[in-house]
């Protein structure tokens, strides 16, 4: 009964009636401080369509860069737009953004001084000094001047480096400029392995054929890539990567191929101590010299030392190419000329 | 007559079912928050229960993990009609950071059930998601038991 | 018979299914199963430079957030064998201390919600709210900050900033005493909560309780104490309780706020001025770096290759106290609602515990791969 009447005497106060009465959401929840970061706000009259942005972000569905239609005056500019649903608010956009004032701002991070926005780079880019004919057209190119002449050699400053690829485009010079996915190097190697390997045990296969071979006459073999896709999507699940690769191989066009032949071993393991990555071992067991296709980087110096022509090598020549059925496949061509001597 | 009174009904008394299908906890503590005197989601009277089976509006935070494939939709199938489902924060939305080479979650949440109403952010501010509830809410809840 | 407890309940605020097998009202044993919010972050960590991988680190948990960055910056500040710049760190308690408070006050107040106290859980709550203002002023978001990089904190802190951050916390502080009393008074929540879930100090240490739950059980350590911040520069009391009841917890808790306060005043006072932010180059290398999270040691074991990250593991303390909590408290249990509100008393945080490698009894190490069961003894 006393809680009744306290609860009488507690409500009918007017003050507390009069704030009942009165009751509104404080407007002070919806004000944002000076630093909130809402959504990035893009400028695209600033924009210089580098893809720092895009490159540093850290959610995959976020931003995009994407390209506005051309008309008569000028080509259409690519700038990035932020996807609302995907973006996380981290601001690390705005810091990384190399234009001056800032094509993205968000809170007060593009305010973060200048020597810090250090962009995690997917791609490295290196040039090749021995190809590079120093025409300094990605140093024009380059948005953020990170390429630099130094000692009579071109370098790419890896910490400036926004990874948009102008430069590459830029080179005249086939292979001078690379890019390099650094993430996944030991996955390439593995895929690299894989192809090489491949490759060999089809042409090793087909020797009995290639030996007797005409003169005048070309051998070719064509290996369907979709095998080798599969299993290279066991390695990495990157399919442009994957293709890039094993178009690197093909693309340097020849490749040894190392014939072993057991028979004629005599055991004397000039070899062994001859070969630079240790890939040719002598068993002491079973007594053989046993050769690791996997380390093997074809050098054929065991070839050059091979008193006996255990080891014999001949050159093949591969061509990335669409076959009739409109599948990816790799053309093998082998000329008689480049057979093994002592095969 | 009767639907005006169902209408009023439905709109001013909200039962809401939060489920975390895989995210952060970032945005069920947003939503606990929401609760507190300041913001006071009940002065609209929406409720947070989580009880699927009283539910009105089924919250979901998170990117869906592996085990809540199947029961994610066990649990939409549980809820009373008419029911809305609000995809809070970017996880249920894109997987957010989450869906990536790698990842075990299986983005987004309108691949299992139907999603009515969006809130994006990482987490939203408690203020946005009241202002997303309070726009699409009760009129939606309303407008759903009508159609039935 | 068997009461299945979540993944969905109202008890609950995040996914997890506790069995409990009773008998009547009384609770003979638990058995827990995790995996439902496992995202593989370790995994998606791996080949992504630490600038990327940050963000990920906050986002194992929503409501420890910024432990995880700073802990993750510290460790390849270790790597690197170098430190950030004093300003730098002396933020770093700051903010460390702003986000120990508002978990502890959103742990505390699930406690009361379990307990279906509602006044002190609305109270808990309000409570929190400013210093969510506080964090929100200084780094720009209330949950995931985005705060802390590798070699300092991203912005620099104005003076108009730590005297709003001041102003907060006094107010805080004034009239903090009142809340304790009226739990530590309350004869109803001191009632529900006085010898109930105990755990003893050996219990503790064979279970591996870190945190506010090892220390209300008599383990008198704090990784703050370790720490070179708060070792060389600051001054703080390590709190910790005898009785490991679910009363001891959450005084424990309780009493940890304070600390926090005096903590945070010393570094509005006291911080030097300079740069905050340093630009460190990371060499390959291994490292590890604990830190005292709200929840108790959070630490990270990260292999790098100079510039991507080979292999990163995250030990989390949320998997040592659900496994005490299963394994001990819940075993002398009365009531079902008091194994829910003991559940609730050791502040369980599932979005950080599923990522573990659970070492079994037999010292086979099994891979998380969904679900895994804890067995009681």
């Amino acid at each position: 009964m006393s809680s009744v009447i306290w609860y009488l005497y507690e409500f009918a106060r007017k003050s507390w009636a009069e704030s009942f009465a009165g009751a509104a959401t404080d407007p002070e929840i919806v004000e944002t401080p000076d630093r909130f970061r809402d959504f990035p706000q893009v400028f695209p009259e600033y924009c210089i369509s580098c893809g720092a942005c895009t490159s540093a972000c850290p959610a995959p569905a976020a931003i995009k860069l994407i390209r506005s239609e051309d008309n008569t005056e000028e080509e259409g500019k690519a700038y990035p737009v932020i996807n609302n649903r995907g973006c996380i608010r981290c601001g690390f956009c705005a810091e990384v953004c190399p234009t001056d004032p800032k094509a993205i701002t968000c809170g007060e991070n593009h305010l973060i001084k200048e020597e810090f926005t250090i962009i995690p780079v997917a791609k490295s880019y290196i040039i090749d000094d021995y190809l590079c004919i120093r025409c300094k057209k990605c140093q024009k190119v380059c948005p953020v001047n990170c390429i630099n002449e130094i000692e009579n050699k071109m370098e790419v400053d890896q910490s400036q480096c926004i990874a948009c690829g102008e430069c590459l485009k830029a080179c005249p010079v086939k292979g001078a400029l690379k890019a390099i996915s650094a993430s996944t190097i030991q996955e390439q190697k593995e895929i690299i392995n894989l192809t090489v390997n491949t490759l060999e045990q089809l042409i090793e296969s087909k020797r009995d054929a290639i030996t007797k071979l005409a003169p005048e006459k070309l051998f070719k073999i064509e290996l369907p890539l979709e095998e080798l896709l599969e299993k290279a999507r066991g390695i990495i699940s990157d399919e442009e990567l994957i293709m890039e690769t094993i178009e690197r191989i093909t693309d340097r066009l020849k490749m040894r191929i190392i014939t072993w032949d057991d028979d004629k071993c005599q055991h004397c393991q000039l070899c062994v101590k001859e070969c630079p990555t240790g890939a040719i071992k002598y068993n002491d067991e079973e007594d053989v010299v046993e050769r690791d296709t996997q380390k093997c980087i074809r050098c054929s110096t065991c070839y050059q030392t091979c008193p006996f022509g255990v080891a014999g090598y001949y050159i093949a020549k591969f061509l990335l190419d669409k076959s009739e059925t409109g599948e990816e496949e790799i053309l093998i061509t082998l000329k008689p000329a480049e057979l093994p001597i002592r095969g | 007559m009767l639907n005006a009174v169902k209408d009023v009904i439905r709109k001013s008394s909200i039962h809401v079912c939060l489920i975390n299908t895989g995210g952060c906890n970032g945005c069920d503590i947003e939503v606990v928050a929401l609760l507190s005197p300041r913001y006071d989601l009940e002065q609209y009277g929406i409720y947070v229960h989580n009880n699927p089976r009283e539910a009105d509006v089924i919250l979901i935070t998170g990117a869906v993990s592996e085990q809540w494939r199947d029961k994610l939709i066990r649990i939409y199938n549980k809820a009373p009609q008419p029911k809305i489902v609000v995809a809070l924060g970017n996880c249920p939305l894109t997987g957010d950071v989450f869906n990536q080479e790698g990842c075990s979650v299986y983005a987004p949440v309108s691949d299992f059930i139907p999603v009515d109403a969006e809130v994006s952010g990482c987490p939203p501010r408690p203020s946005e998601i009241l202002a997303a509830i309070l726009a699409v809410g009760p009129d939606a809840i309303a407008a759903k038991g009508r159609q039935k | 018979m068997i009461l299945p407890v979540g993944p969905i309940h109202p008890g609950l605020k995040e996914p997890l299914r506790l069995k409990l097998k009773t008998q009547g009202e009384k609770v003979l044993s638990a058995e827990i199963d995790y995996g439902y919010v496992h995202r593989g972050i370790e995994r998606i960590m791996e080949g992504k430079t630490w600038q990327k991988a940050i963000y990920l680190s906050e986002r194992v948990c929503g409501i420890c957030s910024y432990i995880h960055t700073q802990t993750f910056a510290e460790t390849f500040e270790k790597i690197a064998g170098e430190q950030a710049p004093l300003r730098a760190q002396y933020l770093r308690v700051l903010t460390n201390e702003l986000d120990r408070i508002q978990s502890h006050f959103i742990a505390n107040s699930t406690y009361f919600k379990a307990l279906e106290h509602e006044t002190l859980f609305m109270y808990m709550l309000s409570l929190r709210e400013p210093i969510m203002d506080a964090i929100e002023l200084l780094t720009g978001n209330r949950v995931n900050m985005g705060w802390n990089v590798v070699g300092g904190v991203r912005m620099d802190a104005k003076e108009t900033h730590l005297q709003q951050i001041k102003e907060i916390i006094l107010k805080l502080e004034s009239g903090y005493d009142k809340y304790v009393e009226m739990f530590e008074q309350g004869p109803l929540v001191g009632l529900r909560s006085h010898d109930v879930g105990k755990m003893s100090r050996e219990q503790a240490i064979k279970a591996r309780a870190v945190g506010p739950i090892g220390r209300a059980s008599g383990i008198s350590y704090d990784f703050r104490e370790d720490h070179p911040t708060y070792r060389d520069h600051l001054d703080f009391n390590v709190i910790w309780r005898k009785e490991g009841d679910n009363f001891a917890r959450t005084m424990n808790r309780f009493d940890e706020v304070p600390e926090s306060i005096k903590l945070i005043k010393q570094v509005i006072d006291n911080i030097p001025s300079g740069d905050v932010r340093k630009k460190i180059d990371i060499p390959a290398g291994y490292g590890e770096w604990s830190n005292e999270a709200p929840r108790g040691e959070v630490r990270y074991m990260i292999e790098s290759n100079g510039n991507l990250i080979r292999k990163a593991s995250i030990r989390t303390p949320s998997i040592m106290n659900i496994d005490a909590c299963a394994k001990y408290m819940l075993k002398d249990v009365a009531t079902v609602a008091d194994a829910v509100a003991t559940y609730a008393s050791v502040d369980p945080c599932i979005a950080c515990a599923e990522r573990v490698v659970i070492i079994d009894e037999s010292g086979q190490e099994r891979n998380f791969d969904g679900i895994h069961n804890i067995q009681l003894e």
